[in-house]
Formats: C-alpha cells, sequence, structure tokens
C-alpha cells in the first residue's frame, strides 16, 4: 500500500500532446477512479503509472520512489486488462502463480499465495483449467486473482467489466469492491460508466481532452460540478441545460424567467447556462409550461422528455405520471439544486 | 462453397475429384511397386498396376553402390540443422519488427524483404567464391548456411511476423508487468502462442532443405559428402543410362518416410500451412 | 511489499536528470538484438553476393588458374549477341507462364471441389497435396521413369490403343512434360491457400445471393473471385518468382533439351558458371534473372491497387 502522486504528468504521441498535464495526489489505500469520454486519455494515464508508456513530462511517484524510468516489474502494482490478457497456454493455477515465478519466489511460497488468492476470489476449484474453459466472469475472477497473489503496493483496473453482461457486471462490481475493502490496496480503477463510477469510487477523477476537469469524492462532484463538462458527464439522465442571459429579474431564457440561485447580481447582463438535473424538476400549478414529447414509464419512476423555454429536456419523477405527448404540464425547478455556467468558458458561476 | 449438393451434383464432383486424382497419386504408387518389381518386369506389358513378382534385393544394392546410409543421414542433419536455425532467427527477427518499437525498423525491414527478390539462384556464382575462399566448397556449410539466412528464411520472417502481429499486445503487457523482460516475454508468451505459425515454418523449411539441388551439385563433390537428391540422380550404369530399379528403391527410401510422417500429422501441415497468414 | 530496488533515486525535484537508458532505449536495444542474427546474415549470405554479383560480372574468373580478371563490359557484349540466349527466354517465358496459368486454374479448382460438404473429402484434400511432401527429386525421377519411351505413360496408353510419343525427347512434348511434372508436384500448396481463403468468404454473402436469384456461376465471379483476389494475388506471386527458381526438375527430366527447347534461365547460368566454367558470364546471367525476378515482383506489387478490392 502506498500514496501515489502524478505532477505535471503529460504524454505526447509524436506531435499530438494527449496527455496535458494532470496532477492528482492519490491517498494511500484509495479507490480512485478515472472517467472521461472514449479517447480522453484515461487507458493511457493508467498505462504510464504501470510503465508501459514512457512518461513524456512530469513526474510520477508511487510510495516515496519517483518511478518515471522504471520497468513495471520494479513498480511494484499489478494491472487488470480489459480484455483480461489471461495467458492462454497456462491452467488457472499457472496464470496465477506466473509473476512471482519471475520473481525468486520458491514453489511453496508460490503455491500458498496462490491457494489463498483461489479462497478468496472462490477460483479453487478451477485451478487446473485454461482459460478457454471459463465463462466470462470466471475469467475476470482469474485475472483478479493475478493481481492480488503479489499483494503489490497499488491495484490498476482498465474497464475490467466492459466485457461482461449487465448483470453480472453488478456482481462483478460489488466484487471488487469488497476486495478492496478487505486487502485496503490503493487502487486506480478506469471506466467510462459512470454509475461505476459514483457506486465504487472513494475519489473520481473526471477527464476530458488528457485534462483533468475536476476530483472529488462522487457526491461533491454530483451536487457541485465544477464545470458544465463535469456537469453533463456525470448523472444519468443527464442534467438539463438551458442557455440564456443573467439579469436583475432572474434567468432569462426562450421567453420565461427562472429565479437564480444564490445572490449573483453582480453578473447582470452576462450570457449564462442554467444546469438543473431532472430529479430536480417538479410538477408544480404555478409552473413553467412543458410540452410533453415523451413518456417513458420505469416502474419505479417515470422518466418525461418536454420541451421547455424552446429547450429539450428531460424530467424524472418518482410519482406516476397520466400526461401524454402534446399535452401541456407545468414544472418548477428546485433552486437551490440548480447551478450556473458561463457560457463561454463553462466554469460554475454559483 | 454454399449450401448442400444434390446427388447427382455429389456423383459428378466425387467423379471429377477421382479422375484428377490419378497424377497425384498413381507416380508415387508406380515408384514403390515398380522399386520391388524383378527388374524384367517394370517395363513389362501390359504394365504391371499391382506387381506379381517381388525382388526386395535392389534395396541391398542401392547401399553398395553409394554410401546411402551416410547420404541419408546428411540430409536429414543439415535439414535438421536449417530447420531449427530458421525457426529460432525468423521468430526472433518476426517478432522484433512486429513488436518492438526502435529506430529505422521500416528501413531495416525493408531491407530483409529484399532478400525475397534474391533467390540463391541470383548470387550462387559469388556464394561459391565465397565459400571456396573460407575452404567451405565440399563442405556442408553452404547447405545450412545459405538457406537459414537466405530467402527461404526471409519469407519465414515475414510469416512470423504476421503472426506475431495478429496476438493480443496486452498478454505482453501483462507479462511486462508480472515481471518479465523482453526476452523471456518472447520465449514465455510470444513464441509458445506463435507454435501453429512456427509448425508451418518449420515444415516448410525442412522440406526446402530435404530438396535442396542446386546447391549440393554445387558445392560438393564427394559421395559420402552428397545430400539425397544429388545422390538419387547418380544411380546409373557405366553407359550414363539410369538403373530405373535402383533408382526408384532408393527415391522410395527418400520419398516415403516423409510422406508417411504427413499423412500422420496431415491435419497440422494442412492447416498450419492455411492459418499462416499467408492471406497477404 | 517485493524488495524492489530502484536505479534510480528518489530526488524528487524537477530537474531530475534521466537516464542514459530509458525504457525505450532498452526496448530499442532488445529489438536490435532480436533482428541481428537474421540481418547480419541476410548481410553476408544475400546483400554482400548480390553486390559481388555485379562485380564479378565485369570480371572473367579462371579458377583453375586462380586468375581474376577485369573484362569490362564484355560479358554484357557477350550477352547482347549470345544466339542462345534468345531461345532461353523463350523457354523461360513459356515454362513460367504455362506453369503460373496451369497452376493457379487447376488449384482454383481442385479448391472448390475441396470445399464441398462432402464425407471423405479429407481424405481427397490429404491426398492432392501428398506430392508438395515428396522428395522433389524423386518425384521426378518417377516422372522421368514413366515418360520414357517405353515407361508406364505409353504402356498404360498401349493398353487403351493409343499411341505415346518420346516425351522428353520430343522437341513439341518435352517442355508441356516439364510443366505439368512440376504442377502436379506443387499444385496443393496453391490448393490450400485458396481453400482457405474460400472458407473465409462469410456464409451470409451467398445466401444473400441465392436469395437474390444470382446463379451459382455468377456468385463465383462475383462474390468468390474478389474476395479471394488477395490470395489470388500473393499465389501468383510466389508462384511466378518459383517457376524462375526451377531447376532440378530440368536437370532430371531434360537437361535442358532437346536442343535448348527445355533450357530455362537458372539451368542456362548453371551450365554457363558451373560446367564451361565461365563464372564471369553466369554472373551477368544472374543479373538478367535478379531484374526479371524485381521487375515482375514490382509490377505485381502495384496490380494490387486494380485486382485486389478487398483486403482483411
Ligand atoms: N500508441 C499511440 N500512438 C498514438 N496515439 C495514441 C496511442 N495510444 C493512444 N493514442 C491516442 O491517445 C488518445 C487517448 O487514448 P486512450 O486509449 O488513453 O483513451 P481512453 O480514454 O482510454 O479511451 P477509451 O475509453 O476508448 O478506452 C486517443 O486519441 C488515442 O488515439
Ligand atoms: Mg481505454
Amino acid at each position: 500500500m502506498a500514496p501515489v502522486k502524478l505532477a505535471n504528468v503529460r504524454k505526447s504521441f509524436g506531435a499530438v500532446e494527449i496527455i496535458q498535464g494532470v496532477d492528482v495526489d492519490i491517498v494511500d489505500g484509495e479507490f480512485l477512479v478515472l472517467v472521461g469520454p472514449s479517447g480522453c486519455g484515461k487507458s493511457t494515464l493508467l498505462r504510464m503509472i504501470a510503465g508501459l508508456e514512457s512518461i513524456s513530462s512530469g513526474e510520477i511517484a508511487i510510495g516515496d520512489r519517483v518511478v518515471n524510468d522504471l520497468e513495471p516489474k520494479f513498480r511494484d502494482i499489478a494491472m487488470v486488462f480489459q480484455n483480461y490478457a489471461l495467458y492462454p497456454h497456462m491452467t488457472v493455477e499457472r496464470n496465477m502463480g506466473f509473476s512471482l515465478e519471475h520473481r525468486g519466489h520458491s514453489k511453496s511460497e508460490i503455491a500458498e499465495r496462490v491457494q489463498w488468492a483461489a479462497q478468496i476470489l472462490d477460483l479453487a476449484k478451477l485451478l487446473d483449467r485454461y482459460p478457454r474453459q471459463l465463462s466470462g466472469g470466471q475469467r475476470q475472477r482469474v485475472a483478479m486473482g493475478r493481481a492480488i497473489v503479489r499483494n503489490p503496493q497499488v491495484f490498476l483496473f482498465d474497464e475490467p467489466l466492459s466485457n461482461l453482461d449487465a448483470k453480472l457486471r453488478v456482481v462483478m462490481r460489488a466484487e471488487i469492491k469488497s476486495l478492496h475493502q478487505r486487502l485496503g490496496v490503493t487502487t486506480v480503477y478506469v471506466t467510462h460508466d459512470q454509475v461505476e463510477a459514483m457506486t465504487m469510487a472513494d475519489r473520481i477523477v473526471v477527464m476530458n481532452g488528457g485534462k483533468v476537469e475536476q476530483i472529488g469524492t462522487p457526491l461533491e462532484l454530483y451536487d457541485r460540478p465544477a464545470n458544465r463538462f463535469v456537469a453533463g458527464f456525470i448523472g444519468s439522465p443527464a442534467m438539463n441545460f438551458l442557455p440564456g442571459t443573467i439579469t436583475r429579474a432572474g434567468f432569462e431564457a426562450g421567453g420565461v424567467t427562472l429565479p437564480l440561485p444564490g445572490p449573483i447580481a453582480e453578473r447582470d447582463g452576462q450570457d449564462a447556462v442554467y444546469g438543473i438535473r431532472p430529479e430536480h424538476l417538479a410538477l408544480d400549478g404555478e409552473g413553467l409550461e412543458a410540452e410533453v414529447l415523451l413518456v417513458e414509464p420505469m416502474g419505479s419512476e417515470t422518466q418525461v422528455t418536454l420541451r421547455l423555454a424552446g429547450q429539450q429536456m428531460i424530467a424524472v419523477f418518482r410519482e406516476r405520471i397520466s400526461a401524454r405527448p402534446g399535452e401541456t404540464i407545468r414544472l418548477r425547478p428546485d433552486v437551490a439544486a440548480a447551478h450556473l455556467f458561463d457560457a463561454a468558458s463553462g466554469a460554475r458561476l454559483n | 462453397m454454399n449450401g448442400e449438393l444434390s446427388p447427382r451434383m455429389k456423383v459428378v464432383v466425387y467423379g471429377l475429384m477421382s479422375v484428377l486424382l490419378i497424377p497425384f497419386v498413381f507416380p508415387t504408387w508406380w515408384m514403390v511397386t515398380s522399386s520391388i518389381k524383378p527388374i524384367s518386369d517394370i517395363f513389362a506389358f501390359p504394365p504391371e498396376i499391382v506387381p506379381s513378382r517381388l525382388d526386395l534385393s535392389t534395396y541391398a544394392k542401392v547401399f553398395e553402390l553409394q554410401p546411402f546410409a551416410q547420404q541419408y543421414w546428411n540430409s536429414a542433419y543439415i535439414a535438421a540443422v536449417v530447420t531449427v536455425g530458421t525457426m529460432l532467427f525468423s521468430s526472433m527477427a518476426g517478432y522484433a519488427f512486429a513488436r518492438i518499437r526502435f529506430p529505422f525498423a521500416n528501413t531495416l525491414f525493408m531491407i530483409v524483404l529484399l532478400g525475397l527478390l534474391i533467390p540463391s539462384e541470383v548470387t550462387i556464382v559469388p556464394l561459391f567464391r565465397i565459400f571456396l575462399s573460407w575452404g567451405m566448397v565440399n563442405t556442408h556449410w553452404p547447405l545450412i548456411l545459405v538457406p537459414i539466412f537466405g530467402a527461404p528464411s526471409v519469407f519465414a520472417t515475414f510469416v512470423m511476423r504476421q503472426y506475431f502481429i495478429a496476438l493480443p499486445v496486452e498478454l505482453e503487457e501483462a507479462a511486462r508487468v508480472d515481471g518479465l523482460g523482453r526476452f523471456k516475454i518472447f520465449r514465455t508468451i510470444a513464441l509458445p502462442l506463435a507454435r501453429p505459425a512456427l509448425g508451418a515454418v518449420g515444415i516448410f523449411t525442412f522440406l526446402h532443405s530435404w530438396n535442396l539441388y542446386l546447391e549440393p551439385i554445387v558445392f560438393l563433390s564427394s559421395p559420402e559428402k552428397f545430400t539425397l537428391p544429388q545422390a538419387l540422380t547418380q544411380f546409373t550404369d557405366a553407359y550414363g543410362g539410369a538403373m530405373w530399379n535402383i533408382q526408384l528403391a532408393a527415391a522410395t527410401m527418400t520419398a516415403i518416410p516423409v510422406l508417411i510422417v504427413f499423412i500422420v500429422a496431415q491435419k497440422q501441415f494442412i492447416e498450419g500451412l492455411a492459418h499462416t497468414g499467408l492471406k497477404g | 511489499m517485493a524488495p524492489a530496488t530502484s536505479p534510480t533515486g528518489s530526488d524528487h525535484t524537477g530537474s531530475r536528470r534521466r537516464p542514459f537508458w530509458t525504457m525505450e532505449r532498452r526496448d530499442a536495444l532488445a529489438g536490435y538484438l532480436f533482428i541481428a542474427p537474421q540481418l547480419i546474415g541476410i548481410t553476408i549470405f544475400v546483400l554482400i553476393p548480390l553486390c559481388l554479383v555485379f562485380w564479378f560480372s565485369l570480371h572473367e574468373w579462371n579458377v583453375l588458374a586462380a586468375r581474376f580478371t577485369y573484362t569490362g563490359a564484355a560479358n554484357y557484349k557477350a550477352l547482347l549477341s549470345d544466339p542462345g540466349l534468345g531461345e532461353v527466354f523463350g523457354a523461360t517465358a513459356i515454362f513460367s507462364l504455362g506453369l503460373v496459368v496451369l497452376n493457379m486454374s487447376l488449384a482454383l479448382l481442385l479448391a472448390v471441389l475441396l470445399s464441398q460438404k462432402l464425407t471423405g473429402i479429407t481424405v481427397f484434400r490429404t491426398l492432392f497435396f501428398s506430392p508438395v511432401v515428396v522428395s522433389l527429386v524423386a518425384w521426378t525421377i518417377v516422372w522421368s521413369f514413366l515418360l520414357q519411351k517405353n515407361g508406364g505413360l505409353n504402356a498404360i496408353l498401349q493398353v487403351f490403343g493409343l499411341e505415346g510419343s518420346n516425351w522428353l525427347r520430343d522437341p513439341t512434348t518435352a517442355m508441356i512434360s516439364v510443366i505439368v511434372v512440376q504442377v502436379f508436384k506443387n499444385v496443393g500448396l496453391n490448393m490450400i491457400l485458396f481453400l482457405a481463403a474460400l472458407q473465409g468468404v462469410p456464409k451470409e454473402l451467398y445466401e444473400a445471393a441465392r436469395v437474390d436469384g444470382v446463379s451459382p456461376f455468377k456468385q463465383f465471379r462475383r462474390i468468390t473471385v474478389p474476395l479471394i483476389s488477395p490470395t489470388i494475388l500473393l499465389t501468383s506471386i510466389i508462384t511466378i518468382v518459383g517457376s524462375l527458381q526451377v531447376f532440378a526438375q530440368i536437370a532430371v527430366l531434360t537437361q535442358g533439351g532437346p536442343g535448348m527447347s527445355t533450357t530455362v534461365l537458372v539451368y542456362y547460368l548453371y551450365q554457363q558458371a558451373f560446367q564451361f566454367h565461365r563464372f564471369g558470364y553466369g554472373s551477368t546471367l544472374s543479373i538478367v534473372l535478379f531484374v526479371i525476378v524485381a521487375v515482375l515482383t514490382f509490377v505485381q506489387w502495384q496490380m494490387r491497387k486494380r485486382i485486389v478490392f478487398y483486403e482483411r
């Protein structure tokens, strides 16, 4: 177990800078999740921590060692790959013990560690099988077993669940989480699934285009996104955005005026974007008029697509709604939970 | 190709294949059967498709007229050395060109590929001079060194590279994280996974060496150094006429062991060839 | 946990100096070491000899007298005025063309037949392929035996009341015989490559074509051929370059005869250099061979763009 420190880390492939200066302090024992849209550089950053990609500039330290020029094998990390990368020509047992073989451990020691890991991951019956004889979930567990036998300082996961079906993904999510609680090893976990990020992380790093947009606990990111990108990325269905202007009377957009969240009068006349999450729109006879476009009942809640102030939005209600497409309903945004972003920079204003 | 054939078409296909098969199979049959007929029967009319009398004494004559056992050993060990050497060097080079990033990799690969354009027939005269100056004429060195590094090995390198490119790179990254260096990754991960390609390369390198003819007759002059292909043509009478039955007996001994190995392992043989990235 | 030692210190100020042996450099070194044996071998046994061929073609080399004399363009003048060369080119062209056409069409036919779903098809596949693994000289000797005037082929023909010819001694049949012997020997290779390519064509394409009412012949022309065209191109390159190297078959079957009717370039080169000891002239012929191989490969590579409709 060790903290991991990234200081102004950059990576270029040729002339293109893929990682554009990332600073993150990962606390000892923390479960840190890297999220971001496809191609934003999550995998690249993770692989730089692993030592599979070189670092163009900046520093990565694991514990109190700068590891920039260390081979992966000296970094004391373990990695779980998206497609598991199990060695097809070795049994489960050999797959799990392979790294120990190459670190000069004795046979009995290896067997003991493998047994221990197999116990934890419920793999004891599968040790003699080859990867092709395993189901997707079992392969996933072997991949984790391979990581934990070594008792490394840091676990690195690159979208480990994306090859599993939805149900199994939920199961494995819980399993990884409980494994982390049990072993307490510092973990960096890459995903582009924000549900995974929200449910598993101690802290989330939201990345976009090679830069960090925000770092924080799941609820911090959800409740106070630092900018419009994070606001739109975290949460499903995504936050609604309404472009308009800040005035003394409130937020004016598409012919309606919304109450402003907090005192920001000095920004009079500034172009801004009003953000409101789908669950923060409530039915209210006095509220704003909205035209219903689509109603999707999910059982526990109802999702309604509607047009409000000329903008398409989504609202989610806990109660059941009888509205039909074409009808008009009245909605009131929860001002306390509203967000205001600068129109140009996207930075949070309130 | 598509769907089931109608019964009538099936008969047509079977018939056509059986007729086409004759020139592929009959020569081998004729070789074996003629070699065990008494000399008086081999030109008999009507031809004896199945021999009526046996005479195995020709097989003894093969060994009397030539140091045939020695020649057999020569061919076998040369082919073995060439095969192992080619498999080793070609898989190493193919791996590096497929996986390792190093400056001038593309240029160097182009230079290696140039070897495909230069069959040893083109360079045979200077090769002769080079080996002459090294005192290696009438030794087996040319038959070992030229194939291990010439056009056939370049082809092998190309095949291996194609195969390595198609292997998932994550396996090797996992091995790096597991603590292996390049050479160990190659030996314990990449090479075992490239077994099919390696098998095909081995088979064809072996056959190429086993069939080599120009190089032996250029480089070798004493019968105890000869390889089999060269030896087979030496069974002639005082007037240079072929001693057919003896030649056929020697040919049979040359061909049949490989043929048997092939029939036993034909699945690996053919599928190895078919799967070996020869698709471009 | 593991006692990993760090070769770089941990002076974690911004001005850390990078060691010379970075991960990239170490890996690059490994790369060079991996290719070194082959690269060195190719240099010594292929590239240097290739340069020497050019050098030799400007000389005459008398092995017995150990004399190596500069003769300038004499060998090239000899080449241009060589009365036999026309025949040699003719024979080479006929042999290569005949071989490629026959080999490719027979290979394709066999592959289509073998791609049918029939019981016992692998037995046929094995048998069609078997000559590939029969020792080349053994195979050639049997055919030589079969094609004698009083050999097996004529005897069989006579049984059916037909009269054969002296296949290998008759100028009109000698070349055909040599080509046919070679085709049967090696067609199995291309057959297997075509077979693999045919099996790689997605079944749905044929099903879709059948639904659209496309006739089997049109399916073959419009679906099969375009999709296996990379294989066709590749095998044709291999086959044509291989055909230029044919030597043992000629040496055993006809020794280039009758006359010079089967004297292909490699055989002529061998005769000139190693039987008549004209090493300089042999080198000049080597260059001709090299140029032909290079031009053919280049042309076919260019054709790739036009012929190949589909690549993996
Ligand atoms: N070896 C490479 N050479 C050049 N560009 C690369 C290389 N590897 C990655 N990239 C580029 O770097 C960017 C980031 O890639 P990366 O794989 O880190 O994305 P990611 O965030 O993991 O995306 P995903 O969610 O799709 O996995 C991409 O635009 C990719 O094209
Ligand atoms: Mg990724």
